[in-house]
């Protein structure tokens, strides 16, 4: 094998790059249509949660499409995988913004990759849409580009709170996987249940331990009534069998993306008896049938694909806000996203589709979503989503409490 | 396109400011670092606190950056008086994940989880926001060429002949008089202040940092480029920069020509395609893109075929 670039290896090489410069133009000049992106995390810590967020953008697309597209031209979508990464995620922002031109990018999830692909988003003066729950994203919003389908943590951690106490637990212990999202859960948990019932200090772990037996030893040692632990399905799948080895009694609350399929058939039977809460969607709105109905699925009781659900209303009210506001530029779409999903004694429209025909013929229009009723406080955060809370029983969820907005 | 290929190319070139001091450090003088991500989350956060909460110039920042990377580099250099090879290379990975941790941890100081915001950047008020993204390239291609040209110096002086005997059999550089840890810490800590530099350029290029970008990955990619490009050859890996880049990002096209995949689909298969693709490289170029070229004694050819090497011995 010869060590040296020979002349016919440079020549392949030369005309390899050539080919490519003659066919790149190619891919720029696809950018007639309107675009738009979808940066989603289909692996790494959000890969339960991504590829359905995926799949509802995409439905929403060819819906639009087949019945003729927006302002009359085709909707282009580029989807991107973000690993769960805001260095890779930067990247794929790039190709989105530079290459596919898009008008917004839809589905972060992690809120490092939502705050992390920002300051690019802020200055080509591209929309975001996320569902990340970090209190950072409003403060960092600027330009008010950010639209968040989530609610943000430390409302999560209320809302737990106060389904807590209703369940008559007196005393609490609380640790936190530490990042931005469980943190601020946690804060939020606090100030609803008050220091006083805190048998000691809170405290935080890193994910990606072998073995969390300090802390665990730690947590349960004073024997509090219940135990609360926002974490990641990865690391809570540890904690809980370390909870579990010690002999602790007590209730173990968690979040329900920790407790998800994947945690149950790591823990067995043992998983029983755990309490878990999330914002859910509203299962009443006719929105939601409808997302059950478009997904194939088996309309349930437990955990109602809370991400999904939200990848189906951006991508909605993206293309609602583009026809409203009869153009592609991003001051004049975030002013019109407000317009249509926000506001009283317009009419209500569940699907982009009613809502597309009630623009065109001249009305004021509130999308209600599948994943919530959809009104932005004027920071762009989604106001009040529902939430439950549910009990591991028999390897099922079965929903104990409900806070509804 | 030409924006996202700027864009690119800046990405480019901090990790060619990584695998150059890799290459000096590993590819010159056999010391195996792991550690890269913590030397560029060190260099990212020096640079980016003192702006942000200082307000310290960008100038100065990156310099202090250099700085920083450079003390680190001495230091955990010295642990290497006793560790060598597989012990010298988990010691280093443990102290990325040290840095990370810390960063993570201490967020009074560096925000933790939340990520810092960085709004500085060089000569930001000199240009519009069309032609900037130009300039910075031009400040980055800049700090590669400095940095080639240090280590390419070095390589061909009496050091560089020192460095790769040690690397070759420490104990016979001792023997022959050279000073092996004086050695192996100066290179070290220039390779860490070059990490620095490269982490504070990136900072403030994305202007928003967080822990989870310093993941041992990063890591992983600037090993790759040192040896995709040639172990040894700094301009074979200024080119293996080039092609661990355009691979990992190139293979993002594949979805906009495939439309019968679906976008889930796609995420695998681009990462099984960036794999196969580096096993292919390896498999055909086993020394790299462009190998270290060997030693011979003159320059006359009879010699250079009567020297062992891998080629004559398969």
């Amino acid at each position: 094998m010869t060590s040296k670039i020979t002349r016919r290896s440079a020549l392949i090489t030369g005309g390899a790059i050539a080919a490519a410069s003659v066919f790149a133009p190619n891919i720029a000049r696809a950018a007639d249509p309107i675009n738009v992106g979808s940066l989603t995390p289909n692996t790494g810590g959000g890969g339960p949660f991504g590829p359905k967020i995926t799949a509802a953008h995409k439905r929403v697309v060819d819906l639009v499409n087949s019945q003729g597209g927006v302002l009359g031209t085709t909707i282009n979508l580029f989807q991107e995988n973000s690993e769960t990464n805001p260095e890779t995620a930067v990247r794929a922002a790039d190709k989105l913004i530079n290459v596919n031109k898009v008008v917004g990018i839809l589905g972060t999830w992690s809120s490092s990759v939502t705050l992390g692909i920002m300051p690019k988003c802020q200055e080509a003066g591209v929309i975001q849409m996320c569902t990340s729950s970090s209190a950072d994203i409003p403060i960092r919003d600027e330009k008010g580009y950010v639209f968040n389908f989530q609610a943000l943590s430390p409302v999560w951690g209320r809302a737990i709170a106060r389904l807590a106490l209703r369940r008559g637990f007196k005393t609490f212990n609380l640790m936190a996987l530490n990042n931005d999202f469980t943190r601020s859960m946690m804060d939020g948990f606090t100030e609803v249940v008050g220091k006083d019932k805190l048998l000691q200090d809170s405290f935080y772990y890193n994910g990606g331990q072998s073995s969390y037996r300090s802390e665990v030893t730690q947590l349960i040692e004073k024997n509090p009534d219940a135990v609360f632990i926002p974490s990641y399905v990865t690391d809570f799948t540890s904690v809980y069998k370390e909870i579990f080895r010690q002999g602790y009694e007590g209730q173990v609350i968690s979040v329900s993306i920790s407790t998800g399929a994947k945690f149950k058939e790591a823990i067995g039977d043992a998983a029983n008896g755990i309490i878990h809460g999330l914002p859910v969607p509203p299962i009443k709105s006719p929105a939601y049938a409808e997302y059950v109905t478009e997904t194939g699925l088996e309309p349930i009781d437990g955990v109602q694909h809370p991400f999904g659900t939200a990848g189906r209303d951006q991508m909605s009210v993206l293309l609602l806000a583009i026809e409203k506001a009869g153009s592609t530029d991003a001051d004049k779409v975030a002013k019109a996203i407000w317009e249509v999903t926000t506001g009283d004694g317009k009419e209500t429209v569940y699907n982009v589709t009613e809502g597309l025909k009630a623009i065109r013929a001249g009305k004021e229009i509130n999308y209600s979503g599948a994943s919530s009723s959809i009104e932005f406080d004027k920071e762009g955060m989604v106001l009040g989503r529902d939430f439950q809370l549910a009990e591991i029983k028999d390897g099922k969820d079965v929903v104990i409490e409900r806070l509804e907005f | 396109m030409s924006a996202y290929l700027i864009s690119m190319a800046t990405f480019v070139g901090f990790f060619m400011i990584l695998a150059l001091a890799l290459n000096l450090q590993w590819g010159m003088t056999g010391m195996v670092n792991f550690g890269i991500a913590g030397f560029y989350a060190l260099g990212a956060y020096t640079s980016g606190l003192l702006s942000v909460k200082l307000g310290w110039p960008v100038g100065i920042t990156i310099a202090m950056s250099c700085v920083t990377g450079l003390i680190a580099g001495g230091l955990v250099a010295l642990l290497s008086m006793r560790l060598r090879e597989d012990y010298l290379a988990i010691v280093t990975l443990g102290f990325g994940e040290i840095v990370r941790l810390i960063a993570l941890n201490e967020d009074q100081i560096t925000e933790g989880p939340r990520g810092l915001k960085i709004d500085a950047r060089p000569f930001a008020d000199m240009f519009d926001r069309e032609t900037y993204p130009l300039v910075y390239l031009g400040l980055v291609a800049l700090a590669v060429a400095v940095v080639f040209v240090i280590v390419e110096c070095i390589r061909r002086s009496p050091m560089g002949r020192t460095l790769r005997a040690i690397r070759e059999d420490d104990v016979v550089a001792e023997v022959l008089g050279k000073n092996v840890l004086r050695h192996r810490i100066q290179v070290f800590a220039l390779g860490g202040a070059f990490m620095g530099l490269a982490g504070a350029l990136y900072a403030h290029y994305v202007q928003n940092i967080s822990p989870e970008v310093f993941m041992p990955m990063v890591a992983i990619f600037i090993w790759m480029s040192v040896i995709v490009g040639g172990a040894g050859n700094n301009w074979g890996l200024l080119l293996g920069a080039g092609v661990v880049m355009t691979i990992l990002e190139g293979s993002r096209f594949m979805g906009d020509f495939i439309d019968f995949l679906d976008a889930e689909q796609l995420s695998a298969i681009r990462i099984i395609v960036i794999g196969v693709l580096l096993i292919a490289i390896l498999r055909v170029r086993p020394r790299g893109l462009i190998p270290e070229p060997k030693f011979s004694f003159a320059a006359a050819s009879t010699d250079q075929e009567r020297q062992p090497s891998i080629e004559n011995a398969k």
